[in-house]
């Protein structure tokens, strides 16, 4: 409301950033790990004093080079320009309070550049300790941006006690900062490890691979392994509401941890396998080991993600830029009065739908496409008549947490439900006549959001009278992603029968 | 209407001053990094489509240094955008956002020219005669990124063409057809030009020990670029001058005292930068050259600040003190200064 939106509706700008994210954090990880396996994998070849050993840390060299500071650099500026296209009052948020956190990593950053160049062009031509004096400098200062980066990503989750002093270094040490920091730290080996195995795949058969195939995958084993405990901190640091998210009340999530409990596993697996026997680290293995990596990083960044909802920044700004504190008086006063970038400011018959496809971008679009394969709006609302959506918007919050409270009038959640059920989905848009309710119409309001007329064949199935009845007094006792009913007793009553109707009858 | 448009600024943790003070710091030598990759470059194609050995062989040093050049561009774009981001961010996002599918298309096309530089450095031999094709389609990627840049350091600077975005939502907004658009992009790419002329010569030097030759000639054609892009230059720079809001541009010539001091100090620079380029004397070139660069975008700034004046400025900011991570930073930034300093002493030292 703040901002202009870049409206894509198939699209959708979640889907724009995990694009880019998702190959940015696999080589910004690399980058730091890869530093430290420079180093060792240097170390070792002069210890052994053996050339080839040497001249494969070179190849490796220029691979990591190539890969890291054109598109490791390149994709984080990428990150920065999409997520301030995509939600630019987080980023500015984030920036203004930032700033000095994110100039310290810039630092690092000419560092890491100017180390990474002298590291690669002056390899064999600078003495032995010098140059691996030069490899030290570029991993601390790659981590040290990892390490300023964490801080300020984590804050986004955990914003601790922040939120009472509003200083610098109480969000920038929040309370997920530190489990975070060491289980990237491991992630980072990982990946290391992983593009090495990789890498490694294509290099002709010698003594010297072999050696570096076991050390690669020695890489990969302990970094997984290490980053159990950290991962487990991690969850143990969440706020209430996140760590119910991560721990199963979210679908979504529950998948992503099964893939990152798989990926574990088979890049341990695996891992172990060419460890014992290097000779079977071919493109094809080397593949797997790759992509479980991948999907490690993947689905953690993912959860990240998904734990923060409906915050972009927990407690203070919801992911559609709506700040936390801001949304009382957008409701007593009205959301279109008080935005900017909106066209209507009275709603009318004949802009109500127009008014409502203001709101639609300005509070859902943030995560819901239109048509899109992403959160469609149009598939999630299918089930709803526009009475029933509108009531619904109202309450969007208190029923499903992990979507930010709907911030305007009774007039503007109608005007947004119009736009839905109206102009999206082609259905009636009519004020219900009476002010009586059938159960039909309660069944709409209440629990079409979740549930369609047919599930109740199942769901009720061999459920007596006052069965269904009681059931109406305790639906989230029934089941977490339940809201209580709130009706009337004499509204239950007539919901029950209702129930038992579409269900075939009580038996 | 408009001033309903722009978003409200997020409070910041020091004085305005100090983000000023880095902004101007940071940007010129963004601009030196980013004019030597964009004249570079065209140096390079031009010499590589020449048929002559000599061209070629100045073309092959200018390669390996074109990727390096990229890299410092890059990285210190990020820190005057950073601190441009503090005190412009509701204009800086809002135009942004309103050209959205041009801004991040940069990200794509410059990891194309990104590594079609390194391509055409690290496979130089191999290439032969297609590397001018490789290193000509670099350039026109990077002039392209010039478009897009310059397109949104205008665009946010005119708020009164942000209600566009009613009409259209989709990110394909651009400030093209304003007056100034054209002179301001000729300006830049001459400039660019220039200035990557400069940097040839600059770069030529190293090779003064191993191959006098090339050296003598890379300072040569280095020079030459230098001295007739800036002239050209006078003249988009006048054509901008002239197409400028009126009350800026009296700004620059007695309105405002430190408009008109920047500004001076910028064209007597160019006027001593084009003698000493004439007379082949590269070490008071660049010396005069570099101040141009300087002040000139000091110049810019002052520009900027007169294109908002009607509806914003930075000394407008809410300050919530908070000292302690300035100083922070200032610290890390003397140690990243005194590392870097060690490792090019280093490297030096390795090469000799
Ligand atoms: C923070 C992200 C977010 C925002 C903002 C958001 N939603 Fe949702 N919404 C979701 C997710 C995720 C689901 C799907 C949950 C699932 O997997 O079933 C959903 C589901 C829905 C559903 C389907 C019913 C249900 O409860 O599952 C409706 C209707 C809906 N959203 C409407 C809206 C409207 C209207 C707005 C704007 C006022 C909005 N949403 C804003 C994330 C969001
Ligand atoms: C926010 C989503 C949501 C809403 C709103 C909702 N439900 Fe449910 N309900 C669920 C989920 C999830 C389940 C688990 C079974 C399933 O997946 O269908 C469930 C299960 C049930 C069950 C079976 C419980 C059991 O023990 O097997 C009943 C009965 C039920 N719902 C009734 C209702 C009624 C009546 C309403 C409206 C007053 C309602 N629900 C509204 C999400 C919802």
């Amino acid at each position: 409301m703040n901002y202009p939106v870049w409206f894509l509706p198939a699209i959708g700008g979640g889907t724009l950033i995990a694009f880019i994210a998702i190959v940015h954090v696999f080589v910004s990880h690399f980058a730091v790990g890869g530093g430290a396996f420079l180093i060792a994998l240097e170390k070792k070849a002069y210890k052994e004093e053996n050339k080839e050993m040497l001249e494969i840390v070179k190849r490796f060299a220029r691979f990591f080079i190539l890969l890291t500071m054109v598109f490791g650099s390149i994709t984080g500026v990428g990150i920065w320009f999409i997520t301030a296209l995509v939600n630019p009052g987080g980023i500015s948020f984030l920036i203004h309070n930032f700033v000095f956190g994110w100039a310290a990593e810039w630092v690092f950053f000419v560092l890491e550049i100017i180390a990474a160049f002298v590291y690669y062009y002056t390899f064999g031509k600078m003495d032995r300790k010098t140059h691996l004096k030069v490899g030290w400098i570029y991993f601390i200062s790659a981590w040290m941006s990892l390490f300023l980066i964490t801080g300020i990503i984590d804050f986004m989750l955990t914003p601790g006690k922040w939120l009472e002093s509003h200083t610098f270094w109480t969000g920038f040490f929040n309370p997920s900062l530190f489990p975070s920091v060491f289980f990237r730290t491991f992630m980072s080996f990982l990946m290391a490890g992983v593009f090495g195995l990789f890498v490694l795949s294509f290099y002709e058969k010698s003594a010297a691979k072999e050696k570096f195939v076991k050390y690669s995958s020695l890489w990969v084993i302990i970094s997984i392994i290490l980053m159990i405990p950290f991962a487990l901190w991690y969850v143990s640091v969440l706020p209430v509401e996140a760590k119910s998210l991560v721990m199963g009340k979210s679908p979504t999530i529950v998948i992503t941890k099964q893939v990152l409990t798989y990926s574990s596993i088979a890049g341990i697996l695996l891992g172990a396998i060419v460890y014992l026997k290097p000779d079977f680290n071919k493109f094809f293995v080397s593949l797997i080991i790759f992509l479980a990596g991948f999907l490690i990083i993947g689905s953690f960044e993912w959860t990240r993600e998904a734990a923060r909802r409906p915050y972009v920044i927990n407690k203070v700004m919801y992911s559609n830029m709506i700040f936390e504190n801001e949304v009382e008086s957008l409701k007593s006063e009205g959301f279109l009065k008080k935005a900017k970038w909106v066209s209507i400011r009275n709603i009318t018959d004949e802009n109500k739908i127009q008014a409502g496809k203001e709101i639609f971008i300005h509070q859902c679009y943030a995560c819901h496409t239109i048509g899109g394969f992403n959160n469609d709006i149009k598939e999630r609302a299918k089930s709803m008549s526009y009475t029933a959506l509108a009531r619904y918007i109202e309450k969007i919050h208190k029923v499903r947490y992990f979507m930010p409270p709907f911030a305007g009038t009774k007039e503007e959640a109608k005007a947004l439900a119009a736009f839905i059920a109206g102009d999206l989905l082609g259905k009636e848009v009519k004020e219900p006549e009476s002010q009586k309710l059938d159960g039909k119409t309660i069944f709409e309001n209440n629990c079409s959001s979740c549930h369609e007329v047919e599930d109740f064949e199942d769901l009720i199935s061999g459920w007596s009278k006052e069965k269904v009845r009681k059931a109406l007094d305790m639906l989230d006792k029934l089941n977490e992603e339940m809201p209580p009913f709130e009706g009337t007793p004499k509204e239950k009553d007539t919901l029950t029968e209702y129930l038992l109707k579409i269900s075939g009858g009580e038996k | 209407m408009i001033n309903n448009l722009i978003p409200n600024p997020d409070t910041i943790q020091v004085s305005w001053i100090y983000f000023q003070i880095l902004l101007l710091l940071t940007t010129p030598i963004h601009f030196f990094f980013m004019n030597a990759v964009l004249g570079s470059a065209g140096i390079a194609s031009y010499l590589h489509f020449k048929k002559d050995e000599k061209a070629k062989k100045l073309a092959h040093h200018i390669a390996i240094f074109l990727p390096l050049a990229v890299a410092f561009a890059v990285n210190f774009g990020v820190a005057p955008l950073l601190f441009a981001q503090v005190l412009y961010g509701q204009f800086l996002y809002t135009s942004s956002v309103l050209m959205a599918v041009f801004w991040i298309s940069i990200i794509a096309i410059l990891i194309i020219a990104y590594y079609l530089a390194y391509y055409y450095d690290f496979s130089f031999e191999k290439l032969g005669e297609k590397g001018k094709w490789i290193i000509l389609l670099s350039f026109v990627l990077f002039i392209i990124i010039a478009y897009f840049f310059t397109n949104n350091m205008l665009l946010m600077l005119l708020p009164e063409t942000f209600p566009k975005w009613f009409k259209n939502m989709g990110g394909t907004i651009l400030a093209s057809s304003d007056r100034v658009f054209l002179p301001k992009y000729f300006h830049n790419l001459a400039g660019a030009m220039a200035i990557g002329g400069l940097f040839v010569a600059l770069i030529s030097c190293f090779k003064s020990k191993k191959d006098k030759e090339i050296a003598d000639y890379g300072k040569e054609v280095g020079l030459k670029t230098f001295f007739y892009f800036t002239l050209i230059n006078i003249e988009f720079g006048l054509w901008q001058f002239l197409t400028i809001p009126g009350s800026i541009r009296r700004g620059l010539i007695g309105g405002s005292t430190s408009g008109t001091v920047v500004f001076v100090i910028a064209l007597l620079s160019i006027l001593l930068a084009l003698v000493f380029s004439w007379k082949k004397n590269l070490k008071l070139t660049a010396i005069f050259g570099l101040t141009a660069l300087l002040f000139m975008s000091f110049v810019r700034d002052f520009v900027r600040q007169g294109y908002l004046k009607d509806y914003f400025s930075p000394s407008s900011l809410k300050v919530v003190n908070d000292y302690s991570p300035l100083v922070f930073f200032l610290v890390i930034f003397l140690i990243g200064i005194f590392v870097a300093y060690w490792l090019i002493k280093k490297a030096i030292e390795a090469f000799n």
